[in-house]
């Protein structure tokens, strides 16, 4: 077991610094957060402070909960650095100067406990330079840890040692990164750039020369590199408008004075006058007056603007219309190969920056693998370079390569007609490495991943929205697999098999989850708005009870049942949430009853959970009404819970409910605890409800008018409103009088087929679906 | 008949609710620090008090049990002083007020601290727990009636627009700024110590207000309404309490009554138009104290909103000068149970500062009630 990191300290309370302080508070974890005294000022804290105060406000969230700003102490170097004493691990983040960080090292040496762990987050500076002359007890606990921005949301820790850093400092950072702050740790080498920026930086490059080279407007270059390599869809320009344009310079400068003479970033590089014109007239992208992209306010309107590079004037952007951003569609092969500037474009890009990448083996990292892994959780790169050597062809790349009498890099002619990646004889995936063979691709300890299941194991059961999997130790999975693993009557299905499976051949537990950037987002709400424009009103009562239903035989199921939601987890899916004995979240996890958002309300059972689970909550004031105005206005509002810790105040997760900060740890600490509830087992008693009834839905709908009239919300939203007070109030009841939960999912029934039929929450849920985003009608 | 005397005031600041210097205060505790404030400032020997009368509009949860008896405890004072809690909304501690002086008239007792608390925080107006009577409601909406609404109403009726409601709440922000420069404030205020940092000022008032500055706030309850934000009394914390004696008691014991109470008077009046209450409760009042009021020489009347402040005003011919001099409830805040201590001790207070015959305090009340004090020189 490595060492325990436990108290940490970050000095430097800038972009980066004061963002891993919060990463570390998300964790639970006490961290000081220290900078210089500043000049001019009383507070010796200020700048600490006003980071802090930063925190809170900035969006999105660097904090998981606001409560977790308790866990940072702001300090100065000046008075505190004696709290290092305490400290387990000092990260390092302060100004990209080698003195100064030199001589905070030596001020740090006389306060640390010998044993503490020193990193920098340097991105410039190379470690060997950093340790030069440093006492030995600081080398040998001395690595860097270089984070990426935001460190909460990006997944990417980029870990070096050096030749003197201590394999147990390397073994407790790596799982304190990894497990504590859920990060994907990967180790590099001590060269420029490491490897992700390396990488990155080059690609950039190639990509903004390549568009005004051959004269493609920003909007086209970014929806070239953009979707269809796998890129995020701010593609290149609107990638630097994020990070800030004036960055820029700094980035080329730290690269050509520390790359090798051959390499060939400098041949790519090319000082750049729309650059240096864009930074002096404070054009530095979105925290500036705009950048390649702006936000133009005319008439009250917001329109989205580009910069015009020919005539360097801003325009209303324009949709491309390129053949090859279609063609992308069907494979990246298609995209290169097609004729048009934009599949030119691509090739020029791809083709550099992929044999770039293929280069840099053994120079930066000793397999493939790493680069991947930094690519796709540093850059969110969907694959990876040689992920996407893979889905072009190895050898087809090589041979269009020679054919443009490109140079072949040698570990791209030592794959030959291979491919970086394949699966042996066990179905385990392997990589290829700079010696030429292959690995296997190992999982450190407590990382299991469904998709090695799947590819070693033969599935119990399915259907196309649905699988079961043997996840080992008696315990079955039920994994999604629907477009944002929406929930249709074939998931449905897949339960009751599952609930079958279980008890039939005695497995202990059953664990859902799925691997899909969203556990779930709900009903299929394309099903359900095709079944109401047909007038379908048997089908869809059908199956608003198969769902309750089903959701019950969950929550009932004579074994435990726990639920490992990663990303987001809303409408049905917060309500399956709700059903199971226990939940395993993801730190990242996005929950909430959505359903007033199209008009609807929860009616699989959520408004009798959440209804349930506020009713029996000790800490919230007592009374009958209390519990029914926390779920009036937490489902009534649509309230989004945007991180799992958040989740637990609303409810949506209970205290015994488990948070996992890395998402690859996600299944086998869910399979954990549901293995932990096996032992006696017994399904939950069913609630009884003392509802209030009709003086309860009034207190409500004095609320509903008073918002109606001040104009917060419309007509129909104070239909839907009612809706949910009748539920909520328990219909036709009175206090004395005890309600089953069978009476509650009667009252959701009856609201939902009542409000489906009307044309405002039809009009809602077709614009849903048509933009992603909620109609106020 | 025994002359029944104000002889001391007191409060604790009056800061925003839920974002205010008090959030974390107890309403309990925030009394008891008034009442002991009180009790220091008067000198008066506890082992007199006969009762502790504290008005409080929700009094539930944290302000629940007896609330009275149990800030008698938390304020260490003699456990032979009783407690009672009392209940008439927003006119809860001159309740307290009218209580204590109807028992000294009949020789039930000497001396009565009257109080009143509210943390809008921690305990929600309406409580935590509003089951309105469907049937009643069905008959008689008015009954239940937001209070926004209410103001709505006033505004409507007395065609009270936007910019006289704006003029007049700038101008209570105006007169509670010069208070608090002046020091006016300050010496009516009990420092509440939390986090070992003394909350020594009110928290609500705006004097940076203008008139631009209000006029483009966002209409609060009706968006084809006028009262803003800006018009209303905000949600508040705050505790008050008063001294109310006999003359004889003070004299004998050399407290510094501030004026006597010489009637006092509630009304009901239509839910609906609740801001109106003041009109009623006052013409009684007078009647009683046998004075017009242009024989008034202080006034206090609550602001709760502007609308129905301006429309009592101009319905019981009061004259502007007299009103509210250091600033109402529109700038200062209005905790619901506190108020009405408030303005009776600041109406007493100002009396005795800038001399006169009458003053009278008055203020309205949710679900269509008036209550009203006058008092006179000593």
């Amino acid at each position: 077991m490595p060492k325990n990191i436990e108290k940490i300290m970050v000095i430097g309370a800038g972009v980066m610094g004061a963002g891993i302080a919060a990463q570390i508070a998300n964790a639970g974890l006490p961290v000081a957060l220290l900078d210089v005294v500043p000049a001019n000022n009383s507070n010796r804290n200020a700048i600490p402070e006003k980071a802090l105060a930063q925190m809170l406000k900035a969006k999105p969230s660097p904090l998981m909960a606001s409560s977790n700003i308790r866990n940072i102490t702001p300090g100065n170097i000046d008075d505190d650095l004696h709290l290092a004493k305490d400290c387990d691990l000092i990260i390092e983040a302060v100004v990209e100067n080698i003195e100064i960080k030199k001589e905070l090292y030596l001020k740090l040496e006389k306060q640390r406990k010998t044993e503490s762990i020193v990193t920098s987050n340097t991105s410039t500076i190379p470690l060997s330079h950093l340790v030069a002359d440093l006492p030995r007890p600081l080398a040998t606990n001395f690595a860097i840890t270089h984070f990426f921005n935001p460190p909460r949301y990006m997944r990417l820790l980029e870990l070096v040692g050096g030749p003197e850093t201590n394999s147990d400092a390397l073994e407790a950072l790596t799982h304190f990164c990894d497990v504590k702050l859920g990060k994907s740790v990967v180790r590099c080498k001590d060269t420029p750039g490491f490897i992700a920026n390396r990488i990155g930086i080059y690609w950039m490059e190639s990509a903004v020369r390549y568009a005004i080279e051959m004269g493609l407007s920003v909007e086209e270059a970014d929806a070239v590199v953009g979707k269809p390599m796998g890129i995020p869809k701010t593609g290149v320009f609107g990638l630097m408008d994020l990070v800030g344009i004036d960055l820029q310079p700094h980035v080329q400068q730290s690269m050509l004075a520390l790359l090798p003479d051959n390499d060939p970033y400098r041949d790519i590089y090319q000082a750049s006058d729309l650059l240096d014109h864009m930074i002096k007239t404070g054009y530095t992208g979105r925290k500036g007056k705009g950048g390649f992209y702006r936000l133009n306010s005319i008439n009250g309107k917001k329109i989205k603007e580009v910069l015009d590079l020919k005539t360097m004037t801003y325009r209303p952007t324009v949709k491309p219309e390129l053949g090859s951003i279609a063609a992308g569609r069907h494979g990246m092969r298609a995209l290169v190969e097609h004729a048009d500037i934009g599949g030119q474009y691509a090739w020029r890009v791809l083709s550099k920056t992929l044999s770039y990448s293929a280069s840099l083996v053994p120079e930066i990292a000793d397999d493939v693998y790493a680069i991947d892994e930094a690519m796709k959780n540093g850059y969110a790169w969907k694959w990876g370079p040689f992920e996407i050597i893979d889905q072009l062809g190895p050898q087809w790349f090589a041979n269009k390569l020679r054919s443009d009498q490109l140079i072949i890099p040698p570990l791209l002619k030592a794959i030959n007609e291979n491919t970086f990646y394949t699966k042996n004889i066990k179905n385990q995936q392997e990589f290829f490495t700079a010696n030429h063979t292959y690995k296997k691709i190992s999982r450190p300890n407590g990382v299991l991943m469904l998709s090695d299941i799947k590819r070693q194991t033969k599935r119990i059961n399915g259907n196309p929205s649905a699988s079961i999997w043997d996840i080992g130790d008696a315990v079955l999975c039920l994994e999604f697999h629907t477009k944002m693993n929406s929930l249709d009557t074939a998931v449905f299905e897949m339960m009751e098999i599952a609930i079958r499976e279980v008890k039939d051949k005695h497995y202990q537990a059953l664990v859902i989850h799925n691997e899909g950037a969203n556990f779930s987002a709900g009903v299929n709400l394309g099903l359900a708005l095709f079944a109401a424009n047909i007038a379908a009103w048997p089908e869809i009562t059908k199956s608003v009870a198969q769902g309750q239903k089903i959701y019950k035989a969950i929550k009932y199921a004579p074994f435990p049942v726990v639920a490992a939601p990663s990303g987001m987890a809303l409408g049905g899916g917060c309500e399956l949430l709700l059903h199971c004995d226990g939940v395993q979240a993801h730190a990242e996890t996005y929950t909430g009853l959505v359903e007033v958002g199209v008009g609807l309300v929860p009616a699989w059972g959520g408004c009798k959970e959440l209804l349930a689970r506020w009713s029996q909550y000790a800490d919230h004031p007592k009374g009958p009404m209390t519990a029914i105005t926390k779920v009036f206005e937490i489902i009534g509002t649509a309230k989004i819970a945007t991180s799992a810790l958040e989740a637990k105040q609303y409810l949506f997760l209970t205290e015994h409910d488990g948070i996992t900060m890395n998402r690859n740890r996600l299944l086998a600490d869910a399979k954990t605890l549901a293995l932990s509830l096996v032992e006696n087992y017994s399904p939950p008693e069913k609630p009884v409800f003392f509802l209030p009834g009709e003086s309860a839905r009034l207190a409500l709908t004095m609320v509903i008018e008073d918002m109606h009239r001040n104009g917060k919300i419309n007509d129909h939203d104070v239909t839907v409103a009612q809706g949910l007070a009748i539920i909520l109030s328990g219909g036709n009841t009175d206090i004395v009088q005890s309600l089953t939960e069978e009476q509650i999912l009667s009252l959701e029934r009856k609201t939902i087929l009542s409000l489906v039929k009307m044309p405002q929450t039809l009009a809602r849920m077709e614009h849903m679906l048509e933009t992603g985003k909620p109609l106020r009608n | 008949m025994t002359n029944v005397v104000i002889a001391g005031y007191a409060r604790t600041p009056f800061q925003p609710a839920h974002k205010g210097k008090l959030t974390k205060v107890r309403p309990d505790d925030l009394a008891a620090l008034a009442v002991k404030g009180l009790i220091a400032r008067t000198s008066i020997d506890p082992r007199d008090i006969e009762d502790l009368i504290l008005g409080c509009a929700f009094p539930e949860a944290e302000q629940g049990f007896n609330m009275a008896r149990l800030v008698v405890l938390l304020a260490g004072l003699p456990i032979t002083i009783a407690g009672t809690t009392v209940n008439r909304f927003c006119g809860s501690s001159m309740q307290s007020i009218h209580i204590a002086a109807g028992a000294i008239h009949m020789n039930a007792g000497e001396a009565f601290i009257c109080a009143g608390v509210e943390s809008m925080t921690r305990v929600p107006m309406t409580g935590f727990n509003p089951m309105p009577n469907p049937v009643l409601h069905g008959n008689m909406p008015g009954a239940y009636m937001s209070m926004g609404e209410t103001a709505e109403n006033v505004g409507r009726k007395y065609s009270i627009d936007r910019d006289e409601q704006e003029k007049f709440a700038l101008k209570s922000q105006q007169k509670a700024a010069s208070a608090q420069a002046d020091g006016r404030l300050a010496s009516e205020i009990v420092p509440v110590n939390t986090n070992e940092t003394d909350i020594d000022q009110d928290g609500c008032l705006r004097p940076e207000t203008t008139l631009e500055g209000l006029a483009d706030l966002k209409l609060a309850f009706d968006q084809n309404g006028t009262v803003t934000a800006g018009t209303s009394s905000p949600l508040t914390d705050g505790a008050a309490a008063v001294l109310v004696c006999s003359l004889d008691y003070a004299e004998r014991n050399h407290l510094n009554p501030l004026a006597r109470i010489v009637s006092t008077a509630v009304a009901g009046c239509d839910p609906e138009t609740m801001g109106l209450g003041p009109i009623f409760a006052s013409r009684k009042a007078l009647e009683r104290a046998g004075i017009k009021a242009d024989a008034l020489d202080v006034i206090e009347i609550n602001e709760a909103f502007a609308t129905q402040a301006i429309a009592c005003i101009r319905d019981l011919n009061l004259a502007e000068e007299q009103i509210n001099q250091d600033g109402g409830a529109i700038a200062l805040g209005h905790p619901l149970g506190a108020t009405g201590a408030r303005i009776t001790g600041k109406a007493a207070s100002i009396l005795a500062r800038e001399g006169g015959r009458f003053a009278l305090s008055t203020q309205c009340i949710g679900g269509g009630q008036g209550i009203a004090t006058v008092m006179e020189t000593v």
